[in-house]
């Protein structure tokens, strides 16, 4: 998933900058669960009400910003 | 004013499978976790114009939900979450093909950390954030969210080792947990 791929990085990165590596890294019990337990929520199929949802916004949005 | 752009659009639409998982965490709950992370689109739409371009989006969209949550959780006066909720939350994730047993037991241990430990190890050890990001979201200073981290990691390690020992490898348990509802 695409957005997986960049959360990864995003870890990856973040892990640099902070260096919690050590503590949450692929090397801790608790780190390697932690990210399998999110990354089977982020890969989790988005329901279409969400992409229904910011249709309708964008269809509402030139009326609502009448001002 | 200006209108939403395309690719603000297009860039909340990429993000809420990671709204999502932030919502389910701080929720343990699917169905409220959905409407978190609705609230937290048409907020993030109708504000759109105090997003800096540039800047990091999923962080706005993470403060922008976490705000939500504690303030519908003030609302109702920190109800307790009820066990049926629990179990949707459970349910509704698919499991994974290896290491399904102490997954379970994972997401039981984190169900029973206060809240503000569980964000913190959330978005430090999964969502990916610096400890900076993660001050920034919940606002507050980064020691603060060091030694949440350090406590959830350590209450985590307490439980874990406490009620996970002998139930490692596959058992009755993970047969009863069948009929995951489709998504």
């Amino acid at each position: 998933m695409k957005d997986m791929t960049k959360d990864i990085l995003a870890g990856a990165a973040g892990r640099r900058r902070n260096g919690s590596g050590d503590a949450l890294g692929p090397n801790s019990e608790i780190g390697r669960k932690l990210k399998q337990y999110y990354d089977e929520l982020v890969s989790d199929d988005v329901p279409d009400r969400f992409a229904r949802l910011l249709s309708q916004l964008e269809q509402a949005e030139p009326a609502q910003k009448k001002d | 004013m200006a209108a939403v752009s395309q690719g603000f659009k297009t860039d909340l639409l990429g993000a809420i499978p990671s709204l999502r998982a932030f919502a389910v965490s701080l929720t343990q709950n699917a169905d409220k976790a959905d409407d978190l992370v609705q609230e937290t689109l048409v907020k993030a739409w109708d504000k759109h114009e105090s997003f800096q371009p540039g800047t990091n989006l999923k962080a706005w969209l993470f403060t922008i939900l976490r705000n939500e949550f504690y303030s519908q959780m003030r609302k109702r006066g920190r109800e307790v979450q009820d066990s049926d909720g629990i179990m949707t939350a459970r349910l509704s994730v698919h499991p994974a093909q290896h290491g399904q047993l102490d997954l379970k037991d994972f997401r039981g241990a984190l169900e029973q950390l206060p809240e503000d430990q569980r964000e913190a190890i959330i978005l430090i050890g999964a969502s990916g954030f610096s400890y900076e990001e993660a001050a920034e979201i919940c606002g507050c200073a980064v020691g603060t969210i060091k030694s949440r981290v350090s406590r959830a990691r350590t209450r985590l390690q307490e439980i874990l080792k406490i009620s996970g020992e002998d139930e490692y490898g596959p058992d009755a348990i993970s047969a009863q947990v069948t009929g995951t509802p489709a998504s």
